[in-house]
């Protein structure tokens, strides 16, 4: 049966990827290219059968693939492939594919090149691990791999003083995340075990069946901090959420990304698109009936996305660095997808939806905008936008496919109809899923930050086309195009940048929906929402004109001010831009967060009680053994006038010893 | 059926003896290589045989020693040795091969120093009187004492004296805790017995909760100190740091104060006086090591000492999962006793490595190292990501039953401990930066890499760090076995 030959099948998405990490790892020194034929391989194998198991999925929604593998103890290693985890898959393996294709000539002639094929075969290997999880606990441990991945491809260039504190930024920052993921799940095991009773035989403690199910049970137990009472579950999903605020680039941890372009190019186009930073907001997706059931932990969601959204913005306006500007987007964009699903308070299982589907679209235009970065720097050797112009005459096919990508991002789209660029096709229904909001619930910050989000988006998406692909060249460069086995993956992504939203809107957004409607497990998400409080909007009413049309506008608007400014160059930001303006100043120091963080916090704070504790403490307590140790060498010294030499010493030591010993016992046996 | 666990001691020890009287650097080496080959052998023999569906005591071999005091010479190996016993068999045959190539004076001791280490380590791990534990818990001090003074670093003297002394005074008071239960047990059944299983049971019957705390702390204070555990842990990072490699590694091996946790303390702990009370002193001072081991090692500027402080950390684990109470958290302290075990060899392997070839084990005095020790580099990134807890290795295993299933008694513990998990990557990744990382210090020279039998041989454990993280279970099963036979006496008295 076709059935049971896709579900063996299922098991090797991640294992060729992990496989050809072994085979890269120990043999592709010896091989043409580092090896890079091996992942190449793997990983379209891997997005072949994904490819096969999404569209069957598509037929029937409810043919979900799922098994469990005893690991050890009561959890289990299994594979739960539902819409929303063939979508995840489909889309990582695809994107990592092009990626590595890209590389081959990226990387080509780098004394390391089998190691990087190595990573970043593992690096998508454990991102595919992730979404096909079936239990908690191995999307943690996946996720962990990721971070590891991550820290060794953003160091990948160890030579580099940068290279190796921007990898070891990204590892203690992400792990700040990953402690609180790591105590969610802790409490979470403890509290089902309560609710359990123990373990029962055939059941796993941590599948996400297993858990959702306690949902309403979940929701009983009430904790009281600093006398709130608090829901379980609140605290629970809040701890998971500070996982994703780590991994997804979310204020305030998400200045390790900005950093992370130390490693090469296709490293960021791999960790901004595909692997690491869209794990955030598929855990809050995949645990998204625990969120919705807990009350206020979507709103805080909801509040943070939108807040970073907003907040990236203001930074990518004034960033020089092509890569830099970049890295803001993501962010931005990241805060879009976590707004999506905060916003699900209101609109329930369509939030899951809207936000998938621009993870998505962000994948295919992220990936895109980053590899077009690549091959500009690639050609011209820089990557200050201050050093470029006038890339478009010699770089032609980067600059149509980096412009194209460009304007998804912006999200440049006609309203009402179905012809826009992918962005547009999901980034206007978060917006105005933002407005529906307001509407239903009076509370407008959402839609505000949205809306102010996307000016800045397209102020700072269009300033950098602007600098880098038009005018004269303001340095010496020497560009060419670059080979076709790279403009090949950037003409393929520009068409997904362009038409995949609009191809699939509808049916996709629905598809997604059907991961916790009719399949898996059967949820009302009606009732989980009652559970948290949450009242869904009923039926949506119309929008006025003005909504469906406002994202557009914003989008025009921010175009034509990067156009007055960076291209007719007619105003001239002068002062305004340089460092003696205090709000320019601001910004371009990144509100000082790196000071903030590391000189303050960490190196102060941490390092101020740590020479307190070590220091202090620690000669404390080794001044008193080495106290006692001197009396002892005393008297050992009185000793030695007799005898010398070790053995005598022990001798000594076991005649002292039994003597107290025998005085000791004595002493026990009176009291006896 | 062979007398293995008898044979477990008795081998080890003849190579040892044999070894003593070897002439060259390539006899003692060779023999003390076949001597712990043919342990391992008969470890992989019994870990064959073993079934680790029962808690029961396996191998079991007695035979009367002292009849008028009751003492008797019984060994044998249940779920808590084997895995232990498994451990040891493994590293040191790796360890000889290591240190196969370094020149040295009086070989011959050092490698039959070894093997008499092997043998008395072993020799806790299966006795099964308390007679003859005491004599091998001593007799583990000798190897270690010789290894710090004769072969260790410049302050060896110190150090080993240090050592030799604490842990000495430690293992007094622990005899004490033993005289103190083989009397009261005596005035009781009105028969002597040195049995340890059999004193573990009679200890209920003792009428003084008094006298039972006290008999109960004096024991576990040996165990602690010997663990270690803050605040009985100073004698660690100076004999670590001062111990030569292998002396360093056996070290790690010495998982004695940990099995004696599990294989004395915790069954008596429920029938303690105050038993709630000695559960949360437990708890903390499991977290609080965890805690400060890591602060303490965030600050170190020496390599071998960063990794000497993490261990201390590392080991509140085995502290917390025990005073956890529940199978599962038991169960995965008995596994970070084995995981750690595996990992620190690796690490201090890595750090041996790093001072023979270049001189210098200060942190900020490498720099860029693994441009020139690419092999080193691979597997000391191993061994540190196993060490800070990454998933898919086995520390991470160790690290999620603890925290997780300690959780249901002690949640103010779990969180305690949970604040150091960023602190323990940081120092990890900042030693790894500060030294492998970066531009390439000129000023060390031209560094060679670590040869290929060094390679082999941390490459192999580095492995088996890998199999066991993805694949815990054939030392782990038996494991959750002999924890839920500990755990369903606690249980069963409502601790």
């Amino acid at each position: 049966m076709v059935k049971t030959a896709l579900e063996e099948f299922a098991l090797l998405i991640p294992l060729l990827p992990a496989l050809a990490f072994v085979i890269t790892f120990f043999f592709g020194r010896k091989m043409p290219s580092g090896g890079a034929i091996v992942p190449i391989l793997a990983i379209a194998t891997s997005f072949v059968i994904s490819l096969i198991i999404t569209l069957r999925l598509l037929a029937n929604p409810s043919e979900v693939i799922s098994q469990s593998y005893s690991w050890f103890a009561v959890l289990n290693i299994g594979i739960l492939i539902d819409p929303l985890a063939a979508v995840m898959l489909s889309m990582v393996s695809f994107v990592s594919l092009l990626i590595h294709i890209y590389a081959v000539s990226y990387m080509s002639g780098d004394p390391g090149e089998s190691r990087y094929f190595a990573e970043t075969a593992l690096f998508t290997a454990a991102m595919l691990s992730l979404a096909l999880s079936d239990n908690i606990l191995q999307l943690f441990v996946s996720w962990e791999l990721v971070g590891l991945c991550s820290y060794l491809l953003i160091g990948f260039w160890y030579e580099r003083p940068s290279a190796a504190a921007a990898a070891k930024k990204a590892f203690l920052t992400t792990r700040v995340g990953d402690v609180m993921f790591l105590t969610g799940i802790i409490v979470l095991t403890s509290d089902l075990l309560k609710l359990a009773g123990g373990f029962s035989d055939g059941t796993y403690l941590l599948r996400f069946d297993e858990i959702f199910s306690y949902i309403p049970q979940l929701s009983t137990l009430q904790a009281n901090i600093f006398g709130f009472e608090v829901s379980h579950l609140t605290i629970i999903t809040l701890l998971f959420f500070g996982g994703a605020i780590g991994k997804s680039g979310q204020f305030p941890l998400h200045v390790w990304l900005p950093d992370a372009m130390e490693g090469p190019t296709t490293v960021s186009a791999l960790i901004h698109a595909a692997t690491m930073v869209t794990a955030g907001v598929y855990l809050v997706t995949r645990t998204f009936p625990m969120f919705i059931a807990a009350p206020d932990s979507l709103m805080v969601v909801a509040y943070l996305g939108g807040f970073t959204a907003l907040f990236a913005g203001t930074m990518g306006i004034v960033m020089n660095d092509l890569k830099r500007v970049l890295a803001y987007s993501t962010i931005g964009q990241l805060g879009y997808m976590m707004l999506g699903l905060g916003l699900g308070s209101a609109i329930g299982l369509e939030a899951v939806g809207i936000s998938i589907f621009h993870l998505v679209n962000h994948a295919f235009f992220k990936a895109l905008l980053f590899l077009c970065a690549g091959s500009v720097i690639h050609a011209v050797g820089t990557q200050d936008m201050r050093e470029l112009g006038g890339v478009g005459k010699v770089m032609p096919i980067t600059a149509v496919t980096m412009t194209v990508a460009a304007l998804a991002l912006a999200g440049f789209g006609i309203p009402g109809t179905s012809i826009g660029t992918s962005g547009f096709m999901s980034k206007d229904p978060i917006i105005e899923a933002a407005y529906l909001f307001g509407e239903h619930s009076s509370n407008w910050i959402p839609y505000i930050f949205s809306i102010a989000a996307a000016l800045l988006t397209s102020i700072y998406i269009f300033r950098l086309i602007f600098m880098t692909f038009t005018g004269e060249p303001r340095s010496n460069y020497h560009g060419h195009e670059s080979p076709a086995i790279m403009t090949i993956p950037l003409s393929i992504l520009a068409l997904f940048a362009l038409a995949f939203g609009s191809l699939t809107r509808t049916g996709f957004m629905n598809f997604l929906e059907e991961t916790f409607a009719n399949s898996f497990v059967n949820l009302d998400i009606g009732d989980l929402a009652g559970i948290g409080g949450n009242k869904l909007v009923e039926a949506a009413g119309h929008e006025p004109l003005f909504v469906l049309w406002l994202p557009l506008l914003v989008a025009v608007v921010g175009l034509a001010i990067s156009f007055v400014i960076y291209y007719l160059r007619i105003i001239k930001l002068g002062s305004l831009a340089s460092m003696k303006n205090p709000v320019y100043r601001l910004l371009y120091k990144r509100y000082y967060q790196h000071e903030i963080y590391t000189e303050f916090f960490s190196l102060g704070i941490v390092y101020g009680i740590i020479a307190f504790l070590s220091q202090v403490f620690d000669v404390i307590i080794d001044s008193i053994v080495e106290g006692i140790g001197i009396l002892t060498v005393g008297v050992s010294e009185e000793l030695r006038r007799v005898q010398t030499g070790v053995i005598q010493t022990y001798a000594t030591g076991v005649i002292v010893g039994v003597s107290l010993l025998i005085i000791l016992i004595k002493l026990i046996l009176e009291v006896l | 059926m062979l007398p293995v666990a008898s044979l477990l001691i008795l081998v080890p020890l003849i190579f040892a003896a044999v070894t003593f009287f070897t002439k060259t650097k390539t006899q003692a080496a060779g023999l003390a290589f076949l001597g712990s080959l043919a342990t391992l052998g008969l470890t992989l023999y019994a870990y064959l045989k073993f079934d680790s569906s029962t808690a029961a005591m396996q191998f079991f071999e007695s035979i009367e020693w002292i009849p008028s005091l009751g003492a008797k010479y019984s060994v044998g190996i249940d779920g808590i040795s084997m895995p232990l016993i498994l451990l040891n068999a493994i590293v040191i045959p790796f360890l000889i091969l290591y240190s196969w190539n370094e020149d040295r004076e009086a070989p011959n001791r050092f490698y039959g120093l070894i093997l008499t280490m092997q043998a008395a380590v072993i020799g806790v791990f299966v006795a099964l009187d308390f007679l003859v534990f005491y004599i091998f818990w001593e007799l583990t001090l000798i190897p270690l004492f010789f290894m710090v003074n004769i072969w260790g670093g410049e302050k060896r003297v110190h150090a080993s004296y240090k050592f030799f002394i604490y842990t000495h005074v430690a293992s007094l008071v622990m005899l004490l805790g033993i005289f103190g239960l083989f009397y009261a047990s005596w005035q009781q059944t009105g028969i002597p017995t040195f049995d340890i299983r059999e004193l573990v049971s009679q200890f209920q019957f003792f009428e003084s909760g008094l006298l039972r705390d006290a008999i109960f702390l004096s024991i576990i204070f040996g165990f602690l100190t010997k663990l270690p555990t803050f605040p009985f842990h100073s004698w660690l990072p100076d004999a670590y740091t001062e111990a030569p490699t292998a002396g360093s590694v056996l070290f790690i091996l010495l998982k004695i104060g940990g099995y004696g946790l599990f294989r004395i303390s915790l069954p008596m702990l429920p029938n303690t006086g105050s038993p709630r009370l000695i559960i949360m002193l437990l708890g903390f001072l499991g977290a609080f090591s965890i805690l400060y081991g890591a602060l303490v090692a965030l600050r170190q500027k020496d390599l071998k000492r960063m990794i000497a402080y993490s261990s201390l950390s590392h080991m509140g684990f085995v502290i917390l999962g025990s005073a956890g109470l529940v199978t599962l958290s038991v169960s995965g302290a008995m596994f970070q006793q084995f995981s750690h075990g595996l990992i620190m060899s690796i690490l201090f392997m890595s750090a041996g490595a790093i001072q023979t070839n270049t001189g210098t084990r200060i942190i900020n005095n490498l720099g860029g190292l693994a441009k020139k020790m690419p092999n080193l580099a691979v597997i000391m990134m191993l061994g540190f990501m196993a060490s800070l807890g990454l998933p898919g290795l086995t520390g991470f295993i160790a690290e999620f039953l603890v925290l997780a299933f300690s959780y249901v008694n002690l949640p103010q513990f779990v969180l305690l401990a949970l604040l150091a998990i960023v602190i323990t990557a940081g120092y990890h990744l900042w030693a790894m930066q500060r030294a492998m990382f970066g531009v390439y210090n000129e000023k060390l020279g031209d560094v060679r890499d670590i040869n290929s039998l060094q390679v082999f041989s941390m490459g192999i454990i580095a492995l088996l760090v890998v199999y066991f993280g993805w694949n815990p279970n054939p030392v782990l099963n038996m494991m959750i076995t002999n924890s839920e036979a500990i755990v369903s006496l606690a249980a069963a008295l409502g601790v």
